[in-house]
């Protein structure tokens, strides 16, 4: 659904994003993440045509967007972090004024989006009038109108409240589920990425640290959790025997290929080591990103939200 | 769908309260002018001599239809500039500003299409108030003056009258002209709006290169540079209160004017086009 290649953008002498390739499949809840700063809207920017790669290409649904811009965009939604409309305009002015900028959308397609979101009844008040999670709903509308095929969700849980980002997740879900849409996520709350993307794509300084699934990112195979008497003991022991291959932060194990916690755990009794707990552990999204961040020299962002 | 888009940007522009600043400001100028006019005694009894020297019956022309033409010229010169550059310098750069242009550049429009739907909007916007400037010009006035003939004293040209009917068309014709001065001074401030610029850069900007070219014009050293001034040319709307009309100026002026706002617009939409958009 999108694809990009090579792709460098540089303002002035700052390189935002530096040789970016990225596929993104139809049919995904596909995650970018990475500090401010990264190039995450920078890359948006450029799959929607409004900023100018300095080298490389874009294709968005088959079209290269800067050469076909109109058809790569005609099935694309989008909404920004935080949702701007013309406030001393209605609701439903608003959304038939963004609305035609792609198509002529009669009225009943109207009422059926803002059914969709919950809005009906506060359609024809002023946008000033709407609170955050209203505005939320209604850059929800605006981009369902033109009956997408690719959603592009630029931090859009950005300054909701806990109710708000779990609706918002929710109705990523729905869209996922309901309408088969492919949706392009950028954000900054990891947990809301672990339990929506099923692919994810790690941006630093620029440049392309991570891409592959979840469940690659997140999945341990080898590593195991282990609570003993003597734990640099039994990682002499166990890789004095051949069953690890080696140990980090004093409290994990990594299995050698093909064997099992049941012999470590054999094998540590039969030498008199208590075995207080052992079990297999994946990492979580955020464990996995700041581990990538300081592999890459990053620093942490200071106010990234624990992972659940 | 270009009719969609022109009218939904009817709906933005004609939606904001500022659009009816320019409005409610004319009217008070107007109000103004016509009690200073009323009750002072210096401009009738200097319009009073000038008739009767030149052997005209003042009652005749100190009308309604001249006192509505004698505001037009401070409004036309000092506030007209001002509150169609406001306009014009807020229909793009305002909207990067706010951020809804992200919004809309996220759908399959083309940027020149984009611009087009706005520069025609700024156009129509520009018309409706010179056309408001006259009415509301010519109704206030008929309120403390009496119907009659034309008599105008246009600066730096000799007098010129017109019997009423003659005079009403003039009126009309001249505020026909000003709206094209008011389009083509909304065009530039437009084309700075296009830039990465803040709003109000976009009005200072033009409201400053109006000014400036106003001043040098009427320096006595450019004399000899004076058609070459941009104002001169957007003084045409004079040219239809002066008696003969010189058509040819007015030709010449409107060709001009043409090819300014063609310039600004393809300057304008050049710079645009080359911008990246970003929040």
């Amino acid at each position: 659904m999108i694809e990009l290649t090579n792709l460098d953008k540089a303002f002035g002498r700052r390189l935002a994003v530096a040789n970016l390739s990225l596929a993104v499949p139809r049919g995904e809840i596909f995650g970018l993440l990475g500090h401010n700063g990264a190039g995450k809207s920078t890359a948006i920017g450029m799959m929607l045509g409004q900023v100018w790669p300095s080298r490389g290409e874009v294709r968005v649904g088959g079209f290269d967007v800067l050469t076909q811009r109109t058809k790569a965009l005609q099935k694309v939604g989008a909404i920004f972090e935080t949702p701007v409309f013309y406030d001393y305009l209605s609701g439903w002015r608003n959304l038939e004024i963004f609305s035609h900028y792609t198509c002529p959308v009669s009225r009943q397609r109207l009422a059926e989006v803002v059914e969709w979101v919950g809005l009906t009844g506060r359609e024809h008040s002023r946008v000033k009038t709407y609170s955050h999670g209203m505005r939320t709903r209604l850059a929800l509308a605006q981009a369902l109108l033109p009956n997408p095929e690719l959603l592009i969700l630029d931090e859009p849980s950005d300054g909701l409240d806990p109710g708000g980002i779990h609706e918002m997740r929710q109705t990523i879900l729905r869209l996922h589920r309901e309408l088969g849409l492919t949706i392009l996520l950028s954000s900054h709350l990891l947990n809301e990425v672990e339990q929506l993307c099923t692919r994810i794509c790690v941006l630093h300084q620029g440049h392309k640290v991570y891409e592959g699934t979840l469940a690659e990112a997140t999945q341990t195979r080898n590593c195991v959790r282990l609570q003993t008497g003597d734990f640099p003991a039994a990682v002499r022991m166990l890789e004095a025997s051949g069953l690890i291959t080696g140990s980090r932060d004093g409290k994990y194990v990594i299995l050698a290929e093909g064997t099992g916690t049941d012999r470590v755990v054999k094998q540590l009794v039969a030498e008199n080591l208590p075995v207080f707990e052992i079990a297999r552990e994946d990492r979580t999204l955020e464990s996995f990103y700041l581990n990538l961040m300081q592999q890459h020299g990053g620093k942490t962002p200071p106010t990234l939200p624990p992972a659940n | 769908m270009f009719l969609y888009q022109l009218r939904n940007e009817l709906w933005k522009l004609f939606g904001k309260k500022r659009t009816y600043v320019g409005f409610v400001i004319f009217l008070l100028a107007q109000t103004l002018i016509l009690l200073l006019f009323r009750f002072a005694v210096g401009p009738t009894r200097q319009m009073t001599r000038l008739l009767e020297l030149n052997g005209f019956e003042p009652k005749e022309y100190i009308s309604s239809l001249t006192v509505a033409t004698f505001m037009l010229f401070p409004i036309a010169y000092l506030l007209l500039p001002l509150f169609v550059a406001l306009v014009g310098g807020d229909l793009v750069a305002k909207e990067a500003e706010d951020g809804t242009l992200r919004m809309i550049l996220s759908r399959p429009v083309t940027r020149l299409r984009l611009l087009a739907v706005k520069w025609l909007a700024g156009a129509i916007f520009a018309f409706f108030l010179s056309l408001a400037l006259g009415l509301t010009g010519l109704a206030s006035a008929a309120c403390c003056f009496p119907w009659g003939h034309l008599f105008v004293t246009n600066p730096g040209e000799p007098f010129a009258v017109f019997d009423a009917a003659a005079g009403l068309r003039c009126f009309f014709a001249a505020h026909l002209m000003l709206s094209v001065k008011a389009v083509s001074i909304m065009g530039l401030a437009f084309m700075f709006s296009c830039f990465n610029v803040k709003p109000a850069t976009a009005t200072i900007l033009a409201v400053a290169l109006i000014f400036v070219s106003s001043i040098l014009q009427n320096i006595p050293f450019f004399s000899d540079f004076t058609p070459w001034f941009l104002t001169y040319h957007l003084d045409v709307w004079r040219q239809l209160l002066a008696a003969p009309v010189s058509w040819w100026k007015v030709g010449q002026s409107l060709s001009l004017l043409a090819g300014f706002n063609l310039s600004f617009f393809v300057i304008g939409s050049t710079a645009f086009y080359v911008r990246d958009i970003k929040s």
